[in-house]
């Protein structure tokens, strides 16, 4: 086991081309932490560059004490689980897992039992004499893992390893994922488009964008926090409702902003420095909106466009006059009386509204 | 007048299999005439149509003959050996060019392709003068070895590595633009998650290719044999030119020189023997023909 520190890693394919631009990260001994971050945000890069797959341009990168940079790939301690699985397909699913040892040199009867032992964690045993093409994709995820748990790796790395799963698959191996941690303790780094798997693993969410971390934390800390507008559109299902505003009174513990229609909204956050006329974002997540009676203080009127049962919940989307822009609401799964075109009245509790300069980062929430 | 479906499905059919069938027959019939000839022991009716393309007074008298007229084993023997090497050979030299063109990056390596490429351009017979010169200046090397070692003159290094030997017969045949393009075509298509894997499992480059690379290209490999062993065994014009001495000789060139010419026996004895010469390559592509479906399933996805 051994923690990963980067120390301005920095990585170019060209001259012109960077896909990282500095980034430092402490990853602690035993941690889960989950890259995040849209297509081409240059998280897979990251984790590459972690296994020795890609060179680092500038920067350094520890793993453990040691300075990594420039050790090869098998030396690192590190194991990788591939999007692609990525077996050997002329090998069986027992000589697929051992070939790390074979290679290195290890003793026959020691690689049997360390692969017995393996398979015996992730419920292959029966399939070891088989062969990749005659295994689900399921099952080829597992060995897959098993090829990195064989290796007694200080380090595990997965690179989107649920993505060619199915939905339900998909679900059942995110929990087993999180059992092995809590099985092997070992450092693992994981990176996913999905929030939902990054939310659900980690002990820490790294969210990256355009070659940058936007920003490091715990899930429930980043999802009530989000340091940007990037953050807290990207974490989330459904998105933050945003909406475009300007400021007319701000103080240590308020902010007070103007939709268009001259509707007014109150959101707890410091904005100390911020000054009255300054364009800002304010967000607010589907499930804070609240539904609310016509005379109540503050509602604003709204009207449903669209309606969505999903049994546990129902999401309605709806439009407040005179402002473009659909918001998303998540309300309990009884309210089935809602249709397409009702009036209704909403309110953003000051508590739950965020608000984001025009920069895009977040003001500090006063609760 | 609307036909009915089933006669229209029964035209169709037809025009479908007549199609294959005279095709069938077209690429069959040189193999069927000379098959029917070499069973013919009444050899009069050979040229005739259609009698030729059926035995008459059938027996295996002509295919006996072979063995009493030419040293048929022998030749089979020659062209099984220079076959055997030429296939390593090819496989050895095109894995080991196509490797690093497909998968590694080096300045020139478009500019090597090409090259490669444009040699299948020149016909075969440029290289037959340049390659006769090399194996003399081999063969003179070879001498003067023996020469520097001291060995007797029953050494006759001269023919190990010269004009009239197995290595001079063959060795020209190694570096082929086909076989070159062919595997570098095979190992662009591997994942490269294939690749990675290995390397984080440890391997070196050189055990990437032969533990994970050249098992996973094994139905291209396949291929790449196949398609030498035939020309190997087929190769007349170079074998002819290199080799002088009789025992040496492979069989496309013992037979054209024992059983063609103002002094053979009959047309029907040098039909029973291009019998005998292709049946061990059919007896081979029979018993590799499986290795080319097997191939990349299971690696990814």
């Amino acid at each position: 086991m051994a923690s990963v520190t980067l120390k301005n890693i920095k990585k170019n394919y060209t001259k012109d081309v960077t896909v990282i631009k500095n980034v430092s990260l402490d990853i602690q001994d035993g941690e889960f932490v989950v890259f995040v971050g849209p297509s081409g945000c240059g998280k897979s890069t990251m984790l590459r560059m972690i296994a020795g797959l890609e060179d680092i341009t500038a920067g350094e990168l520890y793993i453990g004490d040691t300075l990594a940079n420039d050790v090869h790939a098998s030396k690192r301690g590190i194991a990788m689980v591939f999007q692609s699985y990525a077996l050997y397909p002329h090998m069986s699913v027992a000589e697929n897992m051992g070939f790390a040892l074979k290679l290195a040199g290890t003793p026959k009867a020691e690689i049997e039992e360390r692969v017995k032992k393996a398979a015996e964690i992730l419920e292959i045993t029966h399939l070891l004499e088989r062969k990749p093409k005659a295994l689900s994709g399921g099952q080829r995820q597992r060995v897959a893992i098993g090829r990195a748990i064989v290796r007694n790796p200080k380090v595990f790395l997965f690179d989107e390893p649920l993505s060619n799963l199915d939905a339900a698959l998909r679900l059942n191996m995110r929990v087993e994922l999180s059992k092995l941690h809590q099985e092997l303790k070992t450092t693992m780094i994981y990176v996913t488009h999905d929030q939902v798997e990054a939310m659900t693993l980690a002990d820490r969410i790294v969210v990256f964008h355009a070659g940058l971390i936007q920003q490091v934390g715990t899930p429930l800390d980043m999802y009530e926090n989000p340091s940007n507008l990037f953050v807290a559109g990207f974490l989330g299902s459904p998105k933050m409702n945003l909406l475009e505003a300007e400021v007319i009174a701000a103080s240590a513990t308020e902010a007070t902003v103007k939709l268009p229609k001259g509707l007014t909204v109150r959101a707890a956050v410091d904005a100390s420095n911020a000054k009255v006329g300054d364009k800002v974002t304010m967000g607010v997540r589907s499930e804070h909106i609240r539904l609310v009676d016509a005379g109540t203080a503050e509602a604003l009127p709204a009207r449903v466009d669209l309606i969505e049962h999903l049994g546990d919940i129902v999401l309605a989307y709806i439009e407040i006059p005179g402002i473009n822009q659909i918001l998303c609401v998540k309300l309990p799964g009884h309210m089935t009386g809602l249709k397409y075109g009702d009036d209704i009245h909403i309110l953003f509790p000051r508590e739950e509204t965020h608000l984001f300069d025009a920069e895009g980062l977040a003001f500090k929430r006063v609760r | 007048m609307a036909m009915s479906k089933n006669v229209r499905q029964a035209l169709g059919l037809t025009g479908h299999y007549s199609g294959l069938i005279l095709f069938a027959i077209f690429t069959t019939f040189p193999f069927l005439w000379a098959l029917a000839s070499g069973l013919s022991a009444d050899a009069s009716k050979m040229y005739l149509f259609p009698d030729g393309f059926w035995p008459h007074d059938a027996s295996f008298m002509w295919f006996e003959r072979v063995f009493q007229e030419m040293p048929f084993l022998t030749y089979t023997k020659n062209s099984a050996i220079m076959s055997f090497f030429t296939i390593i050979g090819v496989v050895v030299v095109s894995v080991l060019a196509g490797y690093p063109l497909a998968r590694m990056k080096f300045p020139g390596r478009g500019l090597i392709f090409v090259a490669i490429i444009a040699t299948m351009m020149l016909p075969s017979e440029v290289g037959i003068v340049p390659n006769f010169i090399t194996l003399k200046n081999f063969g003179d090397f070879g001498n003067w070895i023996q020469e520097s070692l001291g060995l007797g003159s029953s050494w006759n290094m001269r023919e190990w590595i010269g004009l009239n030997s197995y290595f001079g017969a063959i060795i020209p045949n190694f570096a082929g633009a086909f076989g070159i393009f062919l595997m570098k075509q095979a190992f662009e298509a591997i994942p490269q998650d294939l690749i990675d894997a290995a390397r984080v499992d440890g391997a070196t480059e050189m055990q990437i290719l032969w533990k994970v690379m050249v098992p996973v290209t094994a139905p291209s490999i396949a291929a790449l044999a196949i398609f030498t062993l035939v020309n190997a065994w087929n190769d007349y014009l170079w074998p002819s030119i290199v080799m002088n001495s009789k025992e040496k000789l492979p069989l496309a060139v013992g037979v054209f020189n024992d059983l063609t010419g103002p002094f053979a026996t009959s047309d029907n004895i040098l039909m029973a023997a291009i019998v005998m010469t292709v049946v061990p390559v059919l007896v081979f592509f029979a018993f590799t023909q499986r290795y080319f479906i097997s191939g990349m399933d299971g690696a990814v996805k």
